[in-house]
C-alpha cells in the first residue's frame, strides 16, 4: 500500500534549486531509507513531508505530496494537523529542557488527547515502553530530560514523536550523534515501530540503510537517481551512479 | 636555522609575557581607581550615619506653656512650646547677653521645639518636672563634634561662634553630648537644614519612578522583542526598525528628558516633578535596553527546540509561548534589571522634568512630587553647608548599594535559571 505519493517535487532555496522533480512513493508500514552523499537533498525532501521547510523563509516547495488522498502542499492543508499525523525525529537529540514526563506529555496536551491525569500517565508510559526507554527512566520521570545520555535522549525524542500516535515518522539521521550500542538500540526500535507506523529514515550509513529498511531511495545532486526495494538497490542497482556510491567509489 | 627558530620561539614567549603584564597592569590600575573611589566615599560619608545630640534638662513649666491646670491631650497638642524651648536653651547659661542667647538658640536644630513637645506628649505627667531631653544639635556643631569642622579658623570665618564652642565644650565635659545612629537620615525627607535632611523622599521617589518604568517598559519591550524576533518577516522595514531600536539605546538621556518635558508635561499636562512623569521618561530610555536583551536571549534559544515543538504540531504561537519565551526569560529579566539599574542612576532627564525641586514631604504615590536618589546627590552637592558634604557621600553609598544589589540579583537570575543545552 502506498502511504505517501510525491509528484514532481521541486524545492528552491532562494534562487538555488535544491531538489529536481522528485517522484517517490512510500510504502505503508515499511521502512524507507533515503541515502546519498552530503548536500544531495535527502534531508530537504524529508522536511517537505511535514512541511518543516515552511520555517525557512527563503525556501519554496513546488509539486504535489499526497498523503491519505490529500495534497499537503495545498493551501487548505493545516500544518498543525499534518504534523500531528507525521512525527519527526531529528539528527541531534533535542528534548525540551523539561522533565521526561513533560517531554512526552507535551504533544498529547496541545492536541487534547488525554481527558484525565490517568489517561496522560498511560500515554506517557506506553510511549516510553514503545521507545524501549520505560525501564530505564520509570523511577525518574520528573527529572530533566536533558540529564539523560545521548542514546536515551534520542529514544526520548522518539517516544515524544510517537506519543501523538502519528501515522508516519520521519527520522533525519537519528543515529549520527550516537555510539554503536545506542545506534543498535535505535535500529531495533525502528524495526519494532514499523508495525504501527510508516517510517522514513535519512541516513549516511549504507550499512544502516541495508539493515533497517525495506525500500531505499538514492539521491544525488538534488535528483532521485534510483529507488526500489533495498535488496535490489544494494545487490543489483540499475544506475551506474548508484552502484558507484554503494560500492564506496564516491560520497 | 635551528638558532633562528629558537630565537623566534623565545621572542614569541616574551611577547606573551609582555601581553600578560599589560593585562595585569590594566586590571591593577582599574582596581586601584575603584579602591580610591570607594575609600574616598566611605571616609567622607560614614559620619553621616551618626548624628550628634545635646542632652539638655527641660523643665516642663506649665506657666511657660500657658497651660491651665489639668490640661487635656488636646490642650497639650495645641500648647505653645516656643517660649519653653527658648527658656530651655537660655538656661544653659543664665548670664548670657541677648546676642549670646541668640547663639544658644542656634546650637540646636530649629526643629527642637517639636522634639520637646513630643517628649511631653509621650508622658504628660512630666508637667512641673525636669527631664533630660535629647535635642538634635545644629549641623555646624554636629560637624565640629565629628571633627569635620576646623576650630582653628578665625572666628569671623566660622559659622560657629567662640561662645557656642565654649558652651558646647562644657556640655561635652558634662557628658551631655552624644552621638547616635542617624535614623532620621533614612526616615526624614529633604530639608534645608543639613542635620534634618534625609533621603526618604528621594528614596521613595526613586522606587516609584522605577516601578512606573518597569510597568511600562517591560511589557512593551518584551512584546516588541517577541514579535520582531519570532514573528516579523525579515525585510527592509524590520531591518530599519532594528537599526532604530539600536539607535534609541544610544540616544543621550537628556534628550529623553526634553521629550518628557515637551510632550508629557507640555502637551499631556501630567503633574510636574512626579515619579509618574519621571518613570515614563525613564521607560523610554529602558525600552531599547530590554528589547535588545530580550531579543538576544530569544536568539540564544537553540533552533532545535523550536523545530522540536513545531514538529510535534505546536502552532507558531504555542512554540513561542510554551518554549522559546520561557527559555529566554532569565536573560530578559537580568537585562531588565540592568536596564532598571541604569534608569535608577539617571539624573539628567529627571532634572529636566522637574524632579530636582526641593521636596520636603515623603511621596505616598507616583503622583506626588518627589526627587530621586541621584538628583538628591546633585541637590546636596550644590548646597554650601558643610553638613551636606557627608550627606552626598552617604547618599552615593545608598545608591551604589542599591545598584550592587540589583546587579547581583540579575547575575543570580541568569546563573540559576539559565538552562544548560545538551
Amino acid at each position: 500500500m502506498i502511504k505517501i505519493n510525491s509528484k514532481n517535487v521541486d524545492v528552491f532555496y532562494g534562487k538555488k534549486q535544491a531538489l529536481f522533480n522528485i517522484n517517490l512513493d512510500i510504502e505503508e508500514n515499511q521502512v524507507t531509507a533515503l541515502i546519498g552523499p552530503s548536500g544531495c537533498g535527502k534531508s530537504t525532501f524529508l522536511r517537505c513531508l511535514n512541511r518543516m521547510n515552511d520555517v525557512i523563509d527563503i525556501c519554496r516547495v513546488k509539486g504535489q505530496i499526497i498523503i491519505n488522498d490529500f495534497d499537503i502542499n495545498d493551501k487548505s492543508c493545516d500544518v498543525v494537523r499534518l504534523r500531528e499525523k507525521i512525527g519527526m525525529v531529528f539528527q541531534k537529540p533535542n528534548p525540551f529542557p523539561k522533565t521526561i514526563y513533560e517531554n512526552i506529555s507535551y504533544g498529547p496536551t496541545i492536541h487534547g488527547m488525554a481527558q484525565s491525569k490517568n489517561e496522560m500517565d498511560e500515554i506517557v508510559e506506553n510511549s516510553l515502553k514503545k521507545a524501549a526507554l520505560w525501564e530505564e527512566v520509570k523511577d525518574r520521570l520528573h527529572e530533566p530530560g536533558t540529564g539523560l545520555s545521548g542514546g536515551q535522549q534520542q529514544r526520548l525524542c522518539i517516544a515524544r514523536a510517537i506519543s501523538v500516535k502519528p501515522e508516519v515518522i520521519l527520522m533525519d539521521e537519528p543515529c549520527s550523534a550516537l555510539d554503536p550500542i545506542a545506534t543498535a538500540q535505535i535500529e531495533e526500535l525502528i524495526d519494532e515501530l514499523k508495525k504501527d507506523h510508516t517510517i522514513i529514515i535519512v541516513t549516511h550509513s549504507m550499512a544502516q540503510a541495508a539493515r533497517v529498511s525495506q525500500n531505499t531511495g538514492f539521491f544525488h545532486l538534488g535528483e532521485l537517481i534510483e529507488h526500489g526495494s533495498t535488496d535490489k538497490i544494494f545487490k543489483n542497482p540499475e544506475n551506474k551512479r548508484t552502484q558507484d556510491y554503494i560500492t564506496g567509489r564516491f560520497g | 636555522m635551528n638558532k633562528n627558530k629558537e630565537k623566534l620561539l623565545n621572542s614569541r614567549y616574551r611577547a606573551e609575557k609582555r601581553f600578560q603584564f599589560y593585562g595585569k597592569s590594566a586590571i591593577f590600575l582599574a582596581l586601584l581607581f575603584l579602591t580610591i573611589f570607594i575609600f574616598k566615599i566611605f571616609s567622607t560619608g560614614y559620619t553621616a550615619f551618626q548624628k550628634t545630640w545635646l542632652i539638655v534638662p527641660v523643665t516642663f513649666d506649665a506657666e511657660t506653656m500657658y497651660l491651665d491646670e489639668n490640661p487635656s491631650k488636646e490642650d497639650l497638642e495645641d500648647a505653645d512650646y516656643f517660649d519653653l524651648a527658648l527658656q530651655t536653651m537660655f538656661n544653659l547659661d543664665k548670664s548670657a547677653s541677648e546676642k549670646q542667647q541668640n547663639d544658644l538658640k542656634r546650637m540646636v536644630s530649629y526643629f527642637f521645639e517639636r522634639e520637646i513637645k513630643r517628649e511631653l506628649l509621650n508622658d504628660p505627667s512630666l508637667i512641673g518636672k525636669t527631664k533630660d531631653v535629647y535635642l538634635t544639635a545644629s549641623d555646624d556643631l554636629d560637624q565640629v563634634f565629628k571633627g569635620n569642622y576646623p576650630r582653628d579658623l578665625p572666628e569671623d570665618q566660622r559659622r560657629v561662634t567662640d561662645y557656642q564652642l565654649k558652651i558646647f565644650d562644657q556640655l561635652v565635659e558634662q557628658g551631655r553630648v552624644e552621638s547616635k545612629f542617624n535614623l532620621s537620615f533614612f526616615t526624614y525627607p529633604d530639608s534645608r537644614e543639613a542635620e534634618l535632611a534625609g533621603i526618604a523622599s528621594s528614596f521613595m521617589g526613586s522606587i516609584f519612578s522605577i516601578l512606573v518604568c518597569l510597568v511600562i517598559a517591560f511589557p512593551v519591550a518584551v512584546l516588541a522583542a517577541i514579535y520582531l524576533e519570532e514573528f516579523a518577516p525579515k525585510n527592509r522595514f524590520t531591518d530599519f526598525i532594528e537599526v532604530n531600536i539600536n539607535n534609541l539605546a544610544a540616544v543621550p538621556s537628556i534628550v529623553f528628558g526634553l521629550l518628557g518635558l515637551g510632550i508629557l508635561l507640555a502637551v499631556f499636562q501630567l503633574p510636574r516633578s512626579t515619579p509618574l512623569v519621571g518613570g515614563i521618561t525613564l521607560s523610554l530610555m529602558t525600552l531599547p535596553t530590554i528589547i535588545i536583551a530580550c531579543r538576544a536571549s530569544l536568539k540564544a534559544v537553540p533552533p532545535s527546540i523550536r523545530e522540536a515543538a513545531l514538529a510535534m504540531g505546536a502552532s507558531k504561537m504555542q512554540t513561542t509561548m510554551h518554549h522559546t519565551v520561557p527559555l529566554s526569560m532569565p536573560g530578559t529579566l537580568s537585562g531588565t534589571i540592568i536596564g532598571l539599574a541604569q534608569a535608577l542612576g539617571e539624573t539628567a532627564p529627571l532634572i529636566l522634568i522637574g524632579m530636582v525641586a526641593f521636596v520636603n514631604t515623603i511621596p505616598g504615590s507616583p503622583l506626588d512630587p518627589a526627587a530621586s536618589l541621584p538628583v538628591q546627590i546633585y541637590i546636596w552637592a550644590e548646597s554650601a553647608e558643610r553638613g551636606f558634604v557627608e550627606k552626598v557621600s552617604a547618599c552615593i553609598m545608598v545608591l551604589l548599594g542599591f545598584l550592587i544589589i540589583m546587579n547581583l540579583f540579575a547575575q543570580i537570575i541568569r546563573h540559576k535559571f539559565e538552562k544548560k543545552w545538551s
